[in-house]
């Protein structure tokens, strides 16, 4: 049986052409077919080249591959998938993540989705001070002296 | 579907135009310009202890951590967290104060009080459910203990004023036992709460169709669906389904007291024999758990009294005073494991130094660490 690709255009009209099997690890993708908004092109009007590029990395990497006994077995073993997720993560600057986090969400892929968030949690909220959470995530600070003694004050348990 | 995708794009669109305007006015916070219900799913795999940091940060972190989809959110994903809490009795101020047993960034863990609930009543009866603390008491009443924000919300006034009352959770409603004065004295009585519509069921009252003594000083256990307790002679066992109470003698065999329950099995601190025993009730049989020599060691015997167990995370935790330095309260964690030839097994997992208390006290019958006699500890779900 030969393998059929799909064609995803970006924001920025660059073409990808996938396998069907790594375009529907998306669970958007499919109802764009169906509701046919192309026949032969799917347009992305919200994920740019770059991001499309890396979500497609993704989904290749952990495309579950049909075998000949109609079981299913992923590409790679577990472990290596981890691995592999840690250094994709670790790779990107902050500005793909958080691009590739709504690319996540709205090709509703929800392994990287789940991945993400839990990179942004881990990696720049986790066991980190009200500072370095502010300076991390660039947040300013809106609370008034006042304001912030108050907050401050019914979380002091947690300060001692 | 289409309109889900819709949705799902203007929500995109329009965070990105909220990011573009961030981005004109000074700095760029990408995570603050993602949808929301994108934030709650990263804030909801943050460590609870790094809450309250989150909620100095900015008003908008403090509205979502107060928020209760967060939590939602939390036990969707399988993110929750198993917290202990201890109400420990001060003697310098003469009250009740709950406190937190909290993780530090160093990874030590101390008992923390939380400041903002109040006292909390000597004679009341408290039950964990979920993230909250369920407390019944005659003067105080019935409210709850919210642990997420460290509130306390009311419930509806007890529908007869309860003393010296034990409460434990079977199938969603609590039951609360205690003494109630009647025309003829004071009678052992049970209320019902049903903690998903947090109303008191009909009838109001229940009178036990058995004579029951003075539980509250032995507590009460819930295993299988069964509440169990006892008074100084006789063990119970109570079948909310068939409102049937029993007497328990296989139980009965030994001076069990503030037990607690894992996987079904009974556990207490023998003060006697200086050992953790064990009661399966499908079995029928009492055990000890084998293993804990190195923390017997840790524990004054004359201070094996009412130690502090509770179910935590399908393993044991104790609070006690340590051995030769009564100021300290430790508290220690235990794995169980059930082997072959039906031995229970305990690991120490864990034991340290969670409270340091200012001062001795004497304070007989009870665990008196410092000036701090440990009550309740309790564990929650957030």
């Amino acid at each position: 049986m030969s393998k059929k690709n799909i064609v995803l255009k970006s924001s920025n009209g660059i073409i990808f052409e996938v396998e069907e099997a790594v375009a529907l690890q998306s669970e958007t993708i499919p109802y764009m077919i169906e509701d046919d908004c192309a026949n032969d092109t799917i347009p992305l009007a919200n994920v740019t080249g770059d991001i499309l590029a890396l979500v497609i990395e993704y989904c290749k990497k952990h495309v579950v591959v049909a075998d000949g006994d109609g079981g299913g077995s992923s590409s790679s073993s577990q472990e290596d998938l981890k691995n592999w997720d840690a250094q994709f993560m670790n790779d990107l600057d902050q500005s793909k993540i958080f691009n590739l986090l709504l690319a996540a969400d709205f090709l509703n892929i929800k392994t990287l989705f789940d991945l993400t968030c839990q990179f942004v949690a881990d990696t720049m909220i986790k066991g980190k001070s009200v500072e370095e959470v502010r300076r991390t995530l660039n947040i300013e600070k809106d609370y008034t002296s006042e304001e912030e003694a108050k907050a401050r004050q019914e979380n002091e348990w947690a300060f001692k | 579907m289409v309109l889900h995708l819709v949705a799902k794009i203007c929500r995109i669109i329009s965070s990105r135009i909220r990011a573009a305007n961030k981005q004109s006015s000074k700095r760029l916070s990408l995570l603050t310009s993602l949808p929301k219900d994108v934030i709650v799913d990263i804030i909801a795999r943050v460590p609870r202890c790094d809450y309250p940091t989150l909620s100095l940060v900015s008003k908008h972190f403090r509205s979502l951590v107060a928020s209760p989809e967060l939590y939602t959110r939390r036990s969707l994903l399988g993110c929750t967290e198993d917290c202990l809490y201890v109400l420990l009795h001060d003697t310098k101020t003469n009250d009740q104060r709950c406190y937190i047993l909290r993780r530090k960034v160093s990874g030590d863990r101390r008992l923390v009080l939380i400041p903002s609930l109040p006292a909390m009543p000597f004679y009341g009866s408290y039950v964990a459910v979920g993230s909250r603390i369920y407390v019944f008491d005659r003067t105080e009443g019935a409210f709850s203990i919210d642990c997420r924000s460290h509130t306390v919300q009311p419930l509806p006034s007890m529908p007869i004023p309860m003393h010296r009352t034990v409460a434990d959770i079977i199938d969603g409603k609590i039951y609360v036992i205690g003494d109630s004065y009647c025309d003829d004295g004071w009678k052992k009585a049970m209320v019902v709460l049903n903690t998903e519509t947090q109303k008191w069921e009909e009838p109001a009252m229940i009178k036990p169709d058995i004579e029951l003594g003075e539980t509250y000083y032995y507590g009460c256990v819930v295993m299988a669906g069964k509440m169990y307790t006892r008074d100084s002679d006789n063990s119970f066992v109570y079948e909310p389904k068939e409102d049937k109470w029993e007497r328990d003698e296989m139980l009965n065999l030994k001076d069990w007291e503030f037990a607690c329950s894992v996987d079904d099995v009974l556990y207490y601190c023998d003060r006697d024999e200086k050992s953790l025993r064990a009661y399966d009730p499908k079995q029928r049989c009492w055990g000890v758990v084998n293993g804990l020599e190195d923390l017997y060691l840790l524990v004054e015997i004359q201070e094996w009294p009412n130690i502090e167990i509770v179910s935590y995370s399908g393993r044991l935790a104790l609070f006690f005073p340590k051995s030769g330095n009564s100021r300290e309260i430790w508290c220690a964690e235990i794995s169980l494991e059930k082997r072959q030839g039906g031995e229970t097994w305990g690991q120490l997992e864990w034991c340290d130094h969670v409270l340091t208390g200012d001062f001795i006290v004497e304070w007989p019958g009870l665990v008196s660490t410092g000036n701090f006699v440990s009550m309740k500890s309790l564990a929650v779900t957030v």
